[in-house]
């Protein structure tokens, strides 16, 4: 909502109240201030008449004008198409320095003296009101040649655009916020200039008769005039420029003018949309149209209520008769009618929906009064009106509960007072006790609590203290706590790990899902409106996301990417789970001198180990996952206390190569089946530990899972460990593998003795023979 | 003998000392030849000879014991030297990760309202109407609704919009009092600029016996919270809208970047808008089934605080997992 300090002056008096304060109060009663903009016409620019005006005698597009600029004729060259003898225009004099930086000096076009410039109203800083120079009419003040522009209140206004909240409705007017800031200012609204009609007009009866359905809920008032063509007044054109009004001709200048200014919506209909014949008396119908909106109906439609106007019924010619509407509905009904059944609607809708003012004579006489006092049209005698019943709200609020919501004391008159210049009527049941009747502008107070808002933002929140809240109850250490606290430690050791943590949109491409193999939301639990293509549907994994951001990040010239990311999934029955995964695209480590600027890339066995640094211990079987971003022969079902977390895997090599990757290894796991629980401390020997290694033949195909399961079973209990530390294959083993394992030995009772060692090994080699046929190397 | 003082304290190494020690000290030393002199000296002559002697080995033992400990340091500094490393040549960037600013954002949010006794909840992303608008005092038809872009989901479930679905779900669960957080994502259909279609939220809540709670409790705790967050920093509050409070306000900060005097950030007006908050509204309550209750409500954006925090210009940047921006958290 756009208003200006003199258009708000015409409604309240601002005279003792600079901009700056206005700025402040809007702010503190809820009046959100958005943006201000001052206009101010610069020095040097004067009142001028053009005496003559002739065409330059060397160019066609230019005028050679003699201008009157007061103490002087000047000769100016003017290419505006819009110049003519007789008009008040500005002229910026010789010396003059214009909004853009420009000076004005005298100078020649095409051989002719130019002592000026004749300006646009975008030159002089101004909105832009029409194409060529601004024609200056006393809309704006006397006009007198030599006059400075900058002496014009009217157009050295102040703009202030106000952000309103969706239950104000009734601040879409001058008017309203008008009426807003008497509350805080504690001033009283100008009134309505009272219309009194001239007695012997012909009466809109004679032109036209209004019959209404019974049960339309809806208030109209309709008056008719015979415009004469006219002009609109600068002040009118150049406010409507500044609140950005796109009216097509000057009725609806004059309609979109008295909207601003009153709230109360206009509309105006040609008289013959409402008759066959000129001698006839004209019908208007109000009645529920084919969809059950209140809808004005001439020989067709001609408007949906609140609504919008039908091409059909608006005016083309401006002259005539013409019929003006005033009407309102109530917000809470139209906008529950359009939840309901969409229409196509007008930009009045916007106001309508929340709220337009129900005073329709404010809008009318104000429009009124101004085409009696321009002259520009025979007003007919009288009005078709008719009204719905209103049922006035009565709100009873005690005092003590005012006090108790806001936290301190607010005097008693203190509270009648607001409401009072508000527009609420009060009366007392007792000293206590009021009874507060709601303004029928203010749809949007509908309880006690909406009066205490009110209260509140005109006291201003800056004169509540503030006051700590005691409240006992227990302390509530409790699982979703826990579980953010499960989330900050996994964050915590990634992050000390190396991972960058990566925050991702819950949304990925479904045919993207579908192509590498993912499962993802069924079609018919989809979304209904994604934002866009490749954010179409929700994600059922993490992995993508952070194979997008390694690929840009690679793009961008990384060479080493580890990131890590902890969200929410979805599966294909559209339930959310928390899931956690790990990236590693490229180079291992940074270039470095022991790495001789040549890092190694991470592999799967690196990657292994960053992950258990993450995760904890973890040990690896076999496993090929479902989706096609696996390398088949390095994946992985990771598992943690035997319990299965996750899987983990290199990038399948033709993905990686379809994203210009390095080589990438991923792990993605159930937040929820990661450990977080308390550890419980194990006895441990007090007696030194001895270390064996034994060195195997071994099949190449044969997993060391198989090993590692006889040795479980043999060993003794003074073997407490053992896990393998070296393999390798050549020539000279052919098909075998040379596998070594290291045993640590020790005992809860004693330091252990040459031959409890060997016997020990001895059982684990013979088993290892036995059961295997594995050799000694 | 003095020419072998003299071949000690000369020795240049551990090999020629060993040499001499051998010479004078060893079974065909010089000093072992002396000795066996004793035999052929007359007896009365033979005290002064030995006590000569023995003077002359103690104080060969000795002289040769000073050079040995002088050649052992000698030999240990020039070993160190041998080892000598440019530590110019070997300054290190750290091999650790990152947290994300967001989170880290929201940790130290969650960190505060945990430690004023707030309890942390946390809800479904995946919403129905009742919970994310309908009790929340947002009517189907409510102009308001507008203010909120939504996703819909084909069989009318919905992304929610807000945190605030989860204080919902609390007190229809739960009896009051109630001191709650919510923190997480939330989702909006804008995407500029200056939006995402993800974000993520921390909505607070505080429910207690009618007439308790009040508009001044609510003040005391967001610019205790805004100090702890922002520094010393003014606290301004402006009256506002939301359906699911009344009194609402919108609460500012006078500017981080110029002080309150005016700069691009703020527009010129010295003053950042950084929450929302108000009374709850009763039909809130009436929604969830409390009677005789008041409360209040607050909500703010995470992002926008981290930006602000850690003078973060582009919004979008913040879910691209781009590591020139992630690293300079490290």
């Amino acid at each position: 909502m756009i208003v200006t300090r003199h258009w708000l002056n015409e409604w309240i008096d601002l005279s003792d109240i600079t901009t700056e304060q206005l700025v402040k109060t809007f702010n503190e009663i809820g009046l959100e201030v958005d943006r201000v903009q001052q206009y101010r016409i610069p020095e040097g620019i004067v009142v001028g008449k053009v005496i003559a005006c002739e065409k330059h005698p060397d160019a066609d597009k230019l005028n050679v004008c003699q201008v009157d600029v007061g103490d002087a004729t000047r000769q100016i060259v003017c290419g505006a198409h819009n110049v003519a003898a007789g008009q008040y225009v500005p002229v910026a004099v010789i010396g003059a320095v214009m909004p853009d930086g420009m000076e004005i000096k005298p100078v020649k076009l095409r051989g002719v003296d130019s002592a000026g410039m004749i300006c646009s109203s975008t030159e002089l800083g101004l909105p832009k009101t029409n194409d060529g120079i601004l024609v200056l009419d006393e809309s704006i003040g006397v006009l007198d040649a030599g006059n400075l522009l900058k002496k014009y209140p009217l157009i050295n206004d102040d703009l202030i655009e106000i952000e309103l909240t969706a239950n104000r409705g009734d601040c879409l007017s001058i008017r309203g916020v008008a009426r807003d800031l008497c509350a805080a200012f504690e001033k009283s609204l100008k009134p309505v200039p009272d219309r009194r009609e001239e007695k012997n007009q012909i009466g809109i009866g004679k032109l036209l008769k209004l019959e209404v359905d019974a049960d339309i809920k809806a208030s109209v008032r309709y008056h008719a005039v015979a415009l004469k063509s006219f002009d609109t007044p600068l002040l009118t054109t150049l406010r409507l420029a500044m609140i950005e009004a796109n009216c097509e001709n000057s009725v609806e200048m004059w309609l979109e003018y008295a909207m601003h200014s009153t709230g109360v919506i206009l509309r105006a209909y040609p008289v013959d949309f409402f008759r066959s014949g000129s001698d006839e008396v004209g019908d208007i119908q109000i009645k529920e149209d084919e969809n059950g909106f209140a809808a004005v109906f001439g020989r067709e439609r001609a408007s949906i209520i609140g609504i919008r106007q039908e091409d059909g019924s608006r005016l083309k010619d401006m002259q005539g008769t013409v019929v003006i509407e005033a009407s309102y509905i109530a917000p809470e009904i139209i906008s529950q009618q359009m939840s309901e059944n969409k229409l196509e609607s007008g930009p009045l809708y916007y106001r309508t929906s929340r709220g337009s003012e129900p005073e329709l004579s404010i809008g009318t006489d104000f429009l009124l009064t101004h085409i009696e006092e321009k002259d520009i049209g025979r007003i007919y005698g009288g009005k078709l009106v008719y009204s719905e019943e209103f049922e006035e709200k009565h709100i009873g609020i005690d005092i003590a509960y005012v006090d108790s919501i806001v936290g301190t004391t607010i005097d008693k008159s203190r509270v009648a007072n607001i409401l009072k210049n508000l527009g609420f009527d009060i009366s007392k049941s007792s000293e206590e006790h009021f009874i507060v009747s709601v303004p029928r502008y203010r749809h949007d107070i509908v309880n006690r609590q909406d009066l205490i808002e009110e209260i509140v933002r005109i006291v201003g929140i800056d004169n509540i203290p503030s006051k700590p809240f005691v409240l006992s109850e227990a302390d509530r250490l409790e699982e979703d706590y826990f579980t953010f606290r499960k989330k900050q430690l996994y964050r915590q050791r990634a992050a000390q790990s190396g991972f960058f943590e990566s925050v991702h949109f819950i949304f990925n491409e479904r045919q993207q899902l579908d192509a590498l193999g993912f499962a993802s939301v069924a079609k018919e639990l989809g979304l209904l409106n994604p934002i866009a293509g490749t954010l179409d549907t929700l994600r059922p994994t993490l992995l993508l996301g952070l194979l997008n951001a390694a690929s840009s990040n690679t793009r961008n010239g990384q060479k080493r990417v580890p990131l890590f990311e902890i969200g929410s999934v979805f599966d294909v029955q559209r339930n959310e789970s928390v899931k956690m995964a790990l990236l590693f695209a490229g180079a291992l480590h940074e270039d470095m001198l022991e790495n001789a600027g040549k890092p190694e890339e991470v592999s799967f066995q690196s990657f292994a180990q960053l992950a258990a640094d993450v995760l904890g211990d973890v040990t690896f079987e076999p496993y090929v996952p479902a989706h096609g971003l696996a390398h088949p022969y390095q994946s992985a079902a990771v598992y943690q206390k035997g319990k299965k977390i996750g899987e983990m895997f290199t990038l399948h090599p033709s993905v990686q190569k379809q994203m210009n990757l390095g080589r990438t290894v991923m792990f993605e796991g159930d937040f929820d089946t990661l450990v977080y629980a308390k550890v419980e401390a194990a006895n441990y020997s007090k007696f030194q530990a001895s270390f064996r290694d034994l060195s195997i033949l071994i099949p190449q195909n044969m997993p060391y899972k198989q090993v590692a399961e006889v040795i479980d079973n043999a060993r003794s209990g003074e073997i407490v460990r053992f896990y393998p530390v070296d393999s390798y294959t050549d020539e000279a083993l052919g098909d075998a593998m040379s596998l070594t394992v290291r045993f640590v030995l020790q005992s809860q009772e004693k330091t252990l003795e040459e031959e409890d060692i060997t016997s020990a090994m001895a059982g684990v080699l013979e088993a290892l023979q036995t059961l295997l046929g594995v050799e000694l190397r | 003998m003095q020419e072998w003082y003299d071949a000690i304290a000369s020795a240049q190494n551990v090999e020629k000392l060993e040499e001499i020690r051998i010479a004078v000290f060893g079974k065909k030393g010089v000093l072992a030849g002396e000795f066996a002199k004793m035999k052929s000296i007359p007896n009365e002559e033979k005290g002064v000879f030995a006590k000569e002697l023995n003077m002359h080995k103690s104080r060969l033992t000795e002289a040769f014991n000073a050079r040995k400990e002088i050649l052992a340091l000698e030999a240990l500094e020039a070993g160190m030297k041998a080892e000598a490393i440019d530590v110019t040549l070997l300054s290190r960037q750290s091999g650790r990760g990152a947290l994300h600013p967001v989170m880290q954002t929201m940790d130290r949010i969650v960190e505060y309202f945990v430690s004023m006794n707030f309890s942390v909840k946390t809800g479904p992303m995946i919403e129905d109407d009742f919970h994310n608008f309908e009790a929340l005092n947002l009517p189907k038809y409510h102009p308001a609704r507008d203010m909120q872009d939504t996703f819909y989901f084909k069989d009318e479930m919905l992304l929610r919009t807000h945190t605030s679905p989860v204080q919902i779900r609390t007190m229809m669960r739960e009896k009051p009092p109630i001191r709650m957080i919510a923190p997480g994502a939330v989702f909006r259909r804008d995407y500029d600029l200056t939006h995402t279609p993800m974000f993520h939220q921390v909505e607070g809540l505080l429910v207690d016996e009618e007439g308790k709670v009040s508009f001044a409790n609510l003040k005391f705790i967001l610019e205790d919270f805004l100090k702890y967050m922002f520094g010393d920093v003014d606290v301004r509050f402006r009256p506002s809208f939301f359906p699911f409070t009344e009194p609402s306000a919108e609460v500012d900060i006078s500017c981080i970047f110029c002080g309150g005097d005016g700069c691009r950030v703020c527009s010129k007006t010295g003053w950042i808008e950084v929450l929302g908050c108000g009374i709850v509204d009763p039909n809130v309550f009436k929604a969830v089934g409390y009677k005789n209750v008041s409360g209040y409500a607050f909500g703010l954006g995470v992002e926008r605080f981290a930006m602000l925090i850690h003078r973060i210009g582009d919004l979008r940047s913040l879910f691209e997992g781009d590591i020139r921006l992630l690293e300079q958290f490290k």
